[in-house]
């Protein structure tokens, strides 16, 4: 029985190792073959921490991907040989070998992680001395997940979100080689429209400023859920790409989107004496005054901070109730006064007979009349 | 009142009771039909969040057409508004400051007198009738309250729109016009008519919905559905329920006083 199991394994093994030979569809810059093992769903362990890793790699997202043209080797430089130990953390910041085209240089993500690093979101303060609570400071990937390619189409007609062949048919009469007009198309497509749908765009501030307890250790209003509450976040929800999402008010138009900086740095978008442009920005509040940032976004309903929506809050909640309440204990105790209709614990003690009261409404009117004239 | 119709029809042994002209019926029904597209179109943005608010707002056209549909329908109801109030200043004037300007009566005593007389005007007697009917609903009488032509509550429905509107309306106004507004006012305005807005639509929309919806739908001898408002009259039950004072005095001034019937309730006779 043993023997049979370790003759199917050695089985299993071979044609593994046979039906690698011919792999469905190979990386650009698989050239160590990585995929050989990655291309398994269940390649996995559970790490030093005692946390669950995947180290499957799905061919076919990578392949939509932004990084598709890299090779492995680039961003993992610490493998040199198969099997490798474990690999440490990509840094994003260093030189990997796509040469960008417009410079002739080795591309580096590196600028931004110094544009990063001078944000709000940035591990030091302006001193140059670590800020408190180090782990909760964002790095690339804590925003950055793999993400996907969603270019638009400029080409008329054409109504369905991807590529437009026939517009692509227009670089590709020069560009013949390779994939350098699709990388290219998508490379700019996708950063002429928001990448994110701006649901996305929240849930990645969400991620952070959605957590009570980081909130808490850097003393921070819950802004995720007072943006929820705004016409802005309500749009989005139902669907419209248009309204502005957290990195179009808190980034100046123009400036790199990974500047996010506090309100109360002068240079910030939302600084009291920049906010009221935000708001105005092109295809935003345009015609109106700069007094229309006197708006306040990320309303907590505290007495203390919110006085004025504190208070309509609670006149209006007390007005409903009233209202509310009034009528719907009317409505249950007439539907209970019909089980027993005729049931009172006092008897009117005069039994009128219904046509005295036909008179009384007669005589009643008939004075009235005669008051009158 | 409009001398067209007739106060009392008789239709298959039945009598109907005149309440509204088919004038002020049409009214209810731009109101209702502007106040509903309203509410369809406001609710899912009020709670984008829930499940069923992106179904319904697709339904309702969209973060592209229900926003226009929304500011139409709030255009309409603010336009009805506007046109209900000249309607009833036309037939106040005509009613009664015409009647006393020709006795050579028309002081500001008589001016007051004559719109505290007003059908929809609250009075002395529907305070009454409101505390007679806690009476009768916590069993201390088992006679229910009689009514005049309109009873507190319709008064109160029809002033629900009269406050909600002047409330709805100008936030709502302020929402729409907000970067042309801004010139004028500051930014924090928004922030109370967005509460003003939201809330008041709310209490609204749940008044309509639970207290105005029981009164013509889901009270027992309504159900499914009260026709008054098709037809403009009541019938001979509903108005010995409702309005007895009301019944008596048309049905004297109609020369029917034989025909009286006794107040009725739950569909037992009240015993006298």
């Amino acid at each position: 029985m043993k023997k049979k199991c370790f003759l199917s394994l050695k089985l299993l093994i071979v044609i593994t190792c046979f039906l690698s030979l011919f792999p469905i569809q190979a990386f650009s810059g698989d050239e160590l073959n990585c995929v050989l093992c990655h291309k398994h769903r269940g390649l996995s362990r559970i790490d030093e921490n005692g946390k669950f890793r995947l180290f499957y790699i799905n061919q076919e997202l990578f392949d939509s991907g932004p990084h598709r043209r890299n090779k492995c080797k680039d961003c993992h430089t610490d493998i040199d040989r198969i099997p490798h130990d474990p690999a440490k953390k990509v840094d994003c910041s260093q030189e990997c070998h796509i040469v960008e085209p417009s410079g002739q240089r080795k591309f580096s993500h590196k600028s931004v992680a110094e544009t990063l690093a001078k944000s709000v979101h940035g591990k030091l303060d302006e001193n140059g001395l670590p800020k408190e609570h180090q782990q909760d400071y964002p790095d690339c990937k804590s925003c950055h997940d793999q993400p996907l390619y969603r270019p638009f189409s400029i080409y008329k007609g054409q109504k369905i979100p991807g590529i437009a062949e026939r517009a692509m048919s227009r670089c590709k009469s020069c560009h013949t080689s390779g994939d350098f007009a699709k990388d290219f198309y998508e490379h700019v497509t996708t950063r002429l429209h928001k990448t994110r749908f701006p649901l996305e765009t929240i849930k990645v501030c969400a991620k952070c400023h959605g957590d009570e307890e980081l909130r808490e250790r850097h003393n921070l209003d819950d802004v995720i859920t007072s943006y929820k509450e705004t016409y802005h976040a309500k749009l989005i929800t139902l669907g419209s790409e248009r309204p502005p999402d957290c990195i179009d008010c808190h980034i100046v138009e123009g400036e790199n989107s990974h500047l996010i900086e506090s309100k109360l740095t002068p240079s910030s978008s939302v600084h009291k004496n920049n906010v009221g442009n935000t708001c105005r920005t092109s295809e935003c509040h345009e015609k109106a005054s700069e007094q229309l940032a006197e708006f306040q976004t990320h309303v907590t309903y505290e007495r203390e901070k919110y006085p004025l929506q504190f208070y309509m809050l609670v006149f209006f909640k007390a007005l409903m109730a009233g209202v509310m309440y009034f009528f719907l204990v009317l409505i249950f105790l007439e539907l209970m006064r019909r089980l027993f209709p005729k049931f009172t614990f006092f008897k009117e003690k005069k039994r009128e007979d219904y046509h005295e009261y036909v008179q009384l409404i007669k005589d009643h009117d008939q004075d009235e009349n005669q008051s009158k004239q | 009142m409009s001398k067209k119709y007739a106060p009392i029809v008789k239709k298959d042994g039945q009598l109907y009771f005149y309440r509204f002209s088919a004038h002020q019926r049409l009214q209810h029904v731009v109101l209702f039909t502007s106040v509903l597209i309203l509410a369809l179109t406001g609710f899912p943005l009020r709670h984008a969040e829930e499940p069923w608010a992106r179904p319904l707002y697709d339904f309702m056209g969209g973060t592209e057409v229900a926003p226009l549909l929304h500011r139409g329908a709030g255009t309409v109801l603010l336009g009805l508004f506007v046109y209900h109030t000249v309607y009833w200043m036309v037939l106040f004037y005509k009613n009664h400051l015409v009647k006393l300007r020709r006795q050579n009566n028309l002081t500001v005593k008589t001016f007051f007198k004559a719109i505290l007389s007003l059908e929809m005007m609250p009075n002395k007697k529907d305070f009454y009738d409101i505390i007679h009917l806690w009476k009768y609903l916590l069993y201390f009488t088992n006679r229910p309250p009689r009514h005049d032509r309109m009873s507190w509550r319709e008064k109160f429905d029809y002033f629900a729109p009269y406050w909600g509107i002047p409330i709805l309306g100008p936030a709502g106004v302020a929402l729409w016009w907000r970067d042309e507004l801004s010139h004028y006012v500051p930014g924090i305005v928004l922030n109370a008519a967005y509460i003003m807005h939201t809330d008041e639509a709310l209490l609204a929309v749940l008044f309509l919905f639970f207290v105005h919806w029981y009164n013509v739908h889901y009270a027992p001898e309504k159900f499914p559905a009260a026709t008054v408002w098709l037809t403009g009259y009541l019938n001979e039950h509903d108005m010995i329920h409702e309005h007895y004072n009301e019944y008596i005095r048309v049905m004297i001034e109609n020369g029917l006083e034989h025909e009286i019937k006794p107040q009725n309730f739950g569909g037992e006779e009240y015993e006298w």
